[in-house]
């Protein structure tokens, strides 16, 4: 059975989820994932579901289009093309997590080194309400680093960066988190 | 993904409040080195204990840096040199001594634990010998720690030697007047001393244990300080909740150590053993057991309360401690050494803290009179006396107790000492009649086991 992916943006509210989702049913969609956050008062989500045979993405578009237009929702659908799993190499998750006064640009300047080195950003979260206290403005990276990229250069680089910018760095492995808060 | 409060609280942990593994110690078992020749001897023990501690400290300091925790102290025990070394004369554990301190040079680690005997039911030839040897050893060496465990609970109290012992530390500080005592610093007298701990002055690797092994010792003090601080911010709590608050943050300190520990064990390809969570201070703001007794609400340690508060303290410590690990060993308590302590010393120096407050505390804590200064004329009677009580106290209480007494030679008490480094510093400790000479601990013998000993 075929999948689709499809994120939904609107000014948050109760009964967005409940909403699309019975919408989904309606329709003979059969949801695999679900994932939803909130950042200040917008919300976005992402469904994706099996679809059944002859629906095609512009269909189901349109036909949640047409049930929530009146309700301000953006919606996007796609395929979902599943892949092949491709051998695993050694991979290793580390936080990095940088706190100091906001200025444009920092997400941009830090990200753009990890990428530089290959690793792949898979969790972030950036809270920046200006100003010079340093916990009122608090990034962190959850980062993917697998045995063929260069750790230690990688690190140092983004040491050097967040020292330029005037920002308390913290690298550490993932594993310290779950051992101090999950029990 | 974390939340906010999860990643900042770890953080804060590590930053602001002074987490780290204190030590990293590497037990090594040195009976196959024995030799009746010494060169042979420490040919052995040189390539043996080089062998395995080459890679020890990058190791800590790789794994340190990949979890953003300090490993502060790497260290090594070994087997009680008066066994392995059971041959030799007082002048050759001398020489042994110095062939230590130069392998814990060369691989670069701070102290070796392990110049050591185990004399709670006599005195045997090797044993003499080392007892005899420690103060030149400990005088003439930086990196030598050196320790004496005179009582069993299921011994009683060697008397002989706790004299012995009080004769030797006069001696060792004596030969280092010129450093405050210093060497004796270095050396414990202790009563059920265990055979996994990775702190010094004390560690040594017991016989019942593997080749080489891997014990990790966890501090905390600043940690659980402000968890206490954080919760009675909020609101009132009674103290039952507080030792609840203590044996989490416990929980979480002792995992930290245990993720490390395993790892360094993983990578040097060792046996993990222990780890120890033993709240253990440092001369620094906030790496202060003292501290722990005023954010309990006592002006400072040593004022009445001070005993129940210790008691909740350590108990909270080593439950929180067991049920983060099933490998929880060595002390697993509460230190309170004197000099060692900003807020300890200085609770000391005011008057707060009295010696005989000092050895009521012992009988809830998890070591004993670690790190007093006391004046350098006390006889060695009464040093003698101050032994065999703290002695007592483990052996009646099934408990670890040690004495880590520096009588500094040519000062009196109110007079300041310095010790550096971790050692720290501190006013020497008032000891009340310390110029009697009464007879009772030179009738010697055994004082004999409880009869709670007899459990089998």
């Amino acid at each position: 059975m075929k999948k689709m992916i499809i994120s939904v943006l609107a000014k948050d509210r109760p009964g967005i989820i409940a909403s699309v989702t019975s919408d989904l049913y309606e329709l003979g969609c059969n949801l695999e994932n679900v994932n939803q956050m909130i950042l200040q008062n917008q919300f976005a989500g992402f469904f994706i579901t099996q679809v059944p045979k002859g629906l095609s993405c512009e269909t189901i578009r349109q036909e949640l289009a047409l049930k929530e237009e009146d309700r301000g929702l953006t919606i996007h659908v796609r395929p979902l093309e599943e892949e092949t799993q491709a051998p695993v190499s050694e991979k290793e998750i580390f936080l990095i997590t940088t706190s100091g006064p906001d200025q444009k640009g920092l997400v941009a300047q830090l990200s753009s080194i990890i990428s530089s080195f290959g690793a792949n950003i898979v969790n972030m979260k950036a809270v920046f309400m200006g100003g010079s206290n340093p916990n009122e403005n608090v990034m962190s990276y959850q980062v993917l680093v697998t045995k063929e990229i260069d750790a230690p250069a990688m690190f140092a680089a983004l040491k050097e960066k967040a020292n330029e910018l005037n920002l308390d760095i913290r690298i550490q492995h993932k594993n310290i988190f779950d051992v101090t808060n999950k029990i | 993904m974390f939340d906010d409060q999860e990643i900042i609280s770890t953080i804060e942990m590590v930053k602001n409040e002074n987490l780290d593994v204190r030590a990293v110690t590497l037990g090594i078992n040195l009976f196959d080195c024995i030799s009746h020749d010494l060169t042979v001897f420490k040919k052995n023990i040189r390539k043996k204990i080089i062998g395995h501690a080459a890679a020890l400290v990058e190791t800590c300091d790789q794994v340190g840096e990949k979890y953003g925790i300090k490993v502060v102290n790497k260290r090594i025990s070994i087997s009680p040199i008066a066994l392995v070394g059971a041959s030799f004369s007082s002048a050759q554990m001398v020489e042994i001594a110095h062939e230590l301190n130069d392998i814990a040079e060369i691989v670069n680690i701070d102290f070796i634990g392990g110049f050591s005997a185990l004399v709670e039911r006599g005195i045997a030839k090797g044993d003499q010998a080392l007892i005899d040897a420690i103060p030149q050893a400990l005088a003439g060496t930086q990196r030598i720690c050196a320790s004496v465990n005179v009582a069993t609970t299921k011994a009683g109290i060697n008397m002989d030697a706790v004299l012995t012992m009080s004769r030797a530390i006069k001696k060792a500080a004596a030969l280092t007047a010129d450093k405050d005592g210093l060497a004796c610093a270095k050396l414990c007298v202790f009563s059920n001393i265990p055979q996994d701990m990775p702190f010094m002055a004390g560690a040594y690797l017991g016989v019942g244990q593997a080749d080489a092994v891997i014990n990790v010792g966890v501090s905390g003090p600043g940690v659980v300080k402000r968890a206490i601080e954080r919760n009675l911010a909020q609101q009132r709590l009674p103290l039952g909740r507080i030792a609840e608050i203590i044996k989490r943050t416990a929980c979480k300190v002792t995992r930290v150590g245990e993720l490390i520990g395993r790892e360094v064990a993983d990578i040097l390809n060792i046996r993990f053993g222990v780890v120890d969570l033993s709240l253990a201070p440092t001369p620094t703001v906030g790496d202060s057991v003292g501290e722990i007794f005023q954010a309990l609400g006592l002006s400072y340690i040593g004022v009445p309360g001070s005993t129940a508060a210790l008691a909740m303290l350590n108990d909270a410590v080593k439950k929180g401690g067991a049920f983060a690990s099933s490998h929880v060993g060595g002390l697993s308590g509460a230190f309170i050494p004197v000099s060692e302590d900003l807020n300890i010393a200085e609770a000391a120096q005011k008057g707060f803290l009295s010696m005989e407050k000092l050895e009521a505390m012992t009988c809830v804590c998890s070591v004993g009179l670690d790190m007093v200064a006391v004046p350098g004329d006390i006889t060695e009677q009464v040093l003698a006396g101050i032994i065999a009580d703290e002695m007592a106290i483990g052996m009646i209480n099934a408990k670890t107790t040690a004495t880590r007494i520096i009588p500094v030679p040519g000062k009196k008490a109110g007079d300041n000492v310095n010790f550096g480094g971790l050692l720290g510093k501190a006013s020497i400790m008032d000891v009340p009649h310390l110029d009697l000479e009464d007879s009772f601990v030179e009738y010697g013998g055994h004082i004999p086991a409880p009869i709670h000993s007899l459990k089998n």
